[in-house]
C-alpha cells in the first residue's frame, strides 16, 4: 500500500549558531490509507514543526517529505497552495475560522477556491455541517459559537475536499473534557465511515485513549511508534 | 473568476465594520480629501469666472477687432473703417452676444491744475451698455446721451487729480488726421467708479463727437465682442477673421496675457491642491489599512493554510481597500454636491472684496456643478487610493502560512 505521507530523515532546524534549536532530528515516518495516528509528546517536542512540514506550510532543513507520492520540494509556492488546498485539511488550535463569514460560508469558501460552482458550495457545505452535528447553525458567525462547536465547522471544512489526509494540532486544547472528547469521537467516527487518514498532534492524554496508532515525539526524535 | 470577485466583495463589504474606528477614520479623510477639491474646484472656476467677467466687461470684451498694426502703436494712422458687410452678417451671428465700434485715441486732458495722458475713447452709448460695465459705473452726473453726445466721462481718481468734477470743464488734446494737434473744451457730464487703473487711464465722449474733433469721417479703431460663457471664443475669432481677412481679430486671451496666465494658474493651481489632499490622504491610508494587515496576519496566515495562493490574498486585501475607499469617495461626491448646491444661488462675497480691490463688481460667486471634473477627480482620488493601499496589502499576501499555526505553542 502506497504509504500518504512519507518523511525521510527529517530534520529542521530554526536560527542560527549558537542560538539555533533542533526541532527535528532525522525523522524517518510514514502515514498509511486510513491511518488515525496522534502525534504525541511534551510541549517542545517537535509535534507542531513535524505537522507543519507534513502539511507542506514549510520546508524542512534536510530530507523529504512527500504526499501522495508526490515529493514536496519539488514543487514551488503556487503548486504547494493547490496541493494544501485538494490533499491536505487542516484544524488548528483555535482562530480556525474567518471571523466575518457564517459556518457555511466558511466551509463553502474553500470550495470557491477550488473554483467550484455556488449551488454545489452551499449544497456540500449544508451536508458537511449535517454531518458534524451543526445543522441549524450554517448562518452562525464563529463568534455565536461555542469553542466546540468552532472546531466541529473546522472538522467539516477540513473535509469537504475529501482530502488524502487531514493533519489536527492540538485540536481540543482550548476546549473542556466533555467536548473535547465529542470532537475527538466525531473525529474517529469520520475515520471509520470514509477512511479519512488523520494525524492529531496533542498531549492530551483523552485524546490518546481514542486513537489507533500512536506515534511518540521526543527532543525532535520518533521515541515510539506502536498501532492498536 | 466572478464567483470568486463575488464573494471577496462581500467579504470585503464585511470587514470594513470590523474596526469601525479606523473604517471611520480611512472615510472621514478620503471623503473630506475628495470634498475639498472637488469644492475647491467648484469655487475657483466661479472665482476666476466672477473676476474674469468683471475684468473683461470693463472694455475688454471676449475679443476685439483692430486694424493690423493698431495694437503696437494705437494711434490716428491705424484706423479701419467700419464693419462692411460680410463683417456685420458674421458679427451677428448668434454666438455673439453685443458688440460695439469705437474710437480710441491717445491723448492728454487738461485741467486748471494738471495735464495727465489718457485715451480718450468714443463710443456708441446705445451698444457700449451692452459690451461694457462702465456706462453702469457711473456714480455722478449721467452717462452719454448717445454718439454724438460731445459731454465727457472721466474716472473718480482723474477728477480727483486733476481737481476738477462734474459741471467744469476740460481741454482735450489730441493728433488730428493731419498730424496737427487737434484741442477742445468738453464738459464734464458724468464720473465712473471702477478700479484705479481704468479711472485714471481712460476718459469716454460720443463717438462721432471724438471723429469731428480729430477730423475723423467714420473710422474706427475698434469693435469689441462679447460672447456667452458656453461659447467657445476661438471659434467665434476664427469665423470673424474668415469674415475680415485683413482685419486683426483677437480673443481675450491674447489681448490680456494677465488674466490668461491667471487662469491658467488657477487651472494649475487645483492640481497642487490634488497633490496636497492626496499626499495626505496617502499617509492615513497606508497607516490604518498596515495596522488592519498586522492585527490580522494570523487570519492571513490561515488563509494561506488553507490554500489561497498569494496573489488572491493581495487581491482581497486590495479589494477591501477598494471598497473602503470608495465608500469614501461617494461620501466625498455627496458632501461636496451638498455644499456646492447650498453655495449655487451666491456667495457673497464683498466683505472680502473690498479689502481685496480684487473684485471688480463680480462680489457675489455662483457656484456650478462641474460635472466632469466631479468623475475625474472621484476616479482619480479612488484609483490613487488603491494603489497606494497595494503596499499594505503585499504585506498581507506575504503572511506565512506557519504563524497562523504557531500561536499558543
Ligand atoms: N519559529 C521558530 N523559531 C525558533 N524556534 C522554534 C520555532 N518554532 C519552534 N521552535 C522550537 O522548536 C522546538 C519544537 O517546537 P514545536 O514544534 O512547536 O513543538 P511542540 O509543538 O511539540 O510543542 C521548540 O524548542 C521550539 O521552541
Ligand atoms: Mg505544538
Amino acid at each position: 500500500m502506497q504509504p500518504i505521507v512519507s518523511c525521510r530523515g527529517l530534520t529542521k532546524t530554526y536560527g542560527k549558531g549558537a542560538l539555533s534549536v533542533q526541532a527535528l532530528r532525522e525523522v524517518d515516518l510514514e502515514i498509511l490509507p486510513g491511518d488515525f495516528a496522534t502525534l504525541a509528546g511534551p510541549s517542545g517536542s517537535g509535534k507542531t514543526t513535524l505537522l507543519n512540514m507534513i502539511g507542506a506550510l514549510d520546508k524542512p532543513t534536510t530530507g523529504e517529505v512527500a504526499i501522495d507520492g508526490q515529493a514536496l520540494q519539488s514543487l514551488n509556492a503556487t503548486a504547494l497552495s493547490d496541493l494544501r488546498l485538494h490533499k491536505i485539511g487542516f484544524v488548528f488550535q483555535s482562530l480556525n475560522l474567518i471571523p466575518v463569514l457564517s459556518a457555511q460560508e466558511n466551509i463553502e469558501f474553500v470550495l470557491e477556491l477550488q473554483g467550484r460552482p455556488s449551488k454545489e458550495r452551499a449544497e456540500r457545505a449544508r451536508e458537511a455541517l449535517k454531518n458534524v452535528g451543526l445543522e441549524g447553525m450554517e448562518h452562525r458567525r464563529p463568534a455565536a459559537l461555542s469553542g466546540g462547536q468552532q472546531q466541529r465547522v473546522a472538522v467539516a471544512r477540513a473535509l469537504i475536499s475529501n482530502p488524502a489526509i487531514v493533519l489536527a494540532d492540538e485540536p481540543t486544547a482550548n476546549l473542556d473534557s466533555k467536548t473535547a472528547l465529542e470532537l475527538i469521537s466525531l473525529m474517529y467516527r469520520l475515520n471509520q465511515e470514509n477512511g479519512t487518514t488523520f494525524v492529531i498532534g496533542t498531549h492530551d492524554p483523552r485524546v490518546m485513549e481514542h486513537t489507533k496508532r500512536h506515534i511518540e515525539l521526543l527532543d525532535g526524535k520518533i521515541a515510539n511508534d506502536t498501532r492498536r | 473568476m466572478i464567483d470568486t470577485l463575488k464573494t471577496f466583495g462581500s467579504l470585503a463589504w464585511r470587514n470594513l465594520w470590523r474596526n469601525s474606528r479606523r473604517t471611520f477614520i480611512t472615510l472621514i479623510v478620503v471623503s473630506v480629501g475628495l470634498w475639498s477639491i472637488l469644492f475647491f474646484n467648484s469655487f475657483m472656476i466661479a472665482w476666476t469666472q466672477a473676476s474674469k467677467q468683471a475684468t473683461l466687461s470693463v472694455l475688454i470684451g471676449s475679443g476685439q477687432i483692430h486694424a493690423p498694426g493698431y495694437m503696437d502703436d494705437p494711434s490716428i494712422d491705424r484706423l479701419m473703417q467700419p464693419p462692411d458687410a460680410a463683417l456685420t452678417k458674421a458679427l451677428n451671428a448668434p454666438d455673439i452676444t453685443a458688440w460695439a465700434t469705437r474710437l480710441q485715441l491717445p491723448g492728454v486732458v487738461v485741467s486748471e491744475y494738471k495735464t495727465l495722458p489718457i485715451t480718450i475713447v468714443g463710443v456708441d452709448p446705445a451698444l457700449e451698455r451692452k459690451v461694457s460695465s462702465i456706462p453702469g459705473k457711473v456714480v455722478k452726473g449721467r452717462y452719454l446721451k448717445d454718439v454724438s453726445d460731445d459731454g465727457i466721462i472721466l474716472g473718480l481718481n482723474l477728477a480727483k487729480r486733476l481737481k476738477t468734477g462734474l459741471g467744469r470743464r476740460v481741454i482735450l488734446m489730441s493728433q488730428n488726421v493731419e498730424g496737427k494737434l487737434a484741442e477742445q473744451s468738453f464738459d464734464v457730464v458724468g464720473l465712473f467708479d471702477a478700479d484705479k487703473n481704468t479711472e485714471d487711464f481712460y476718459a469716454f465722449t460720443g463717438r462721432t463727437a471724438e471723429q469731428a474733433f480729430v477730423g475723423l469721417k467714420n473710422q474706427i479703431a475698434e469693435i469689441v465682442i462679447v460672447t456667452p460663457d458656453t461659447v467657445n471664443v476661438d471659434t467665434t475669432v476664427k469665423n470673424l477673421q474668415a469674415a475680415a481677412p485683413k482685419l486683426d481679430v483677437k480673443s481675450w486671451r491674447k489681448l490680456s496675457l494677465f488674466l490668461a496666465a491667471s487662469d491658467t494658474f488657477m487651472q494649475g493651481f487645483i492640481y497642487v491642491w490634488l497633490g496636497v489632499v492626496f499626499a495626505l490622504m496617502a499617509i492615513g491610508i497606508v497607516n490604518t489599512q498596515l495596522m488592519t494587515v498586522f492585527e490580522r496576519t494570523q487570519e492571513f496566515g490561515l488563509l494561506r493554510a488553507l490554500g489561497m495562493k498569494s496573489r488572491l490574498v493581495l487581491l482581497l486585501v486590495a479589494m477591501e481597500s477598494a471598497v473602503m475607499i470608495g465608500v469614501g469617495v461617494l461620501l466625498g461626491i455627496v458632501m461636496a454636491a451638498a455644499t456646492i448646491w447650498w453655495l449655487s444661488s451666491g456667495v457673497d462675497l464683498s466683505a472680502f472684496a473690498a479689502a481685496l480691490e480684487m473684485f471688480q463688481g463680480g462680489q457675489v460667486l455662483y457656484l456650478k456643478y462641474q460635472p466632469q471634473a466631479f468623475i475625474q477627480f472621484s476616479i482619480l482620488i479612488w484609483l490613487l487610493g488603491i494603489i497606494v493601499a497595494l503596499w499594505p496589502a503585499r504585506r498581507a499576501a506575504k503572511s506565512n502560512p506557519v504563524d497562523a499555526m504557531r500561536r499558543l505553542t
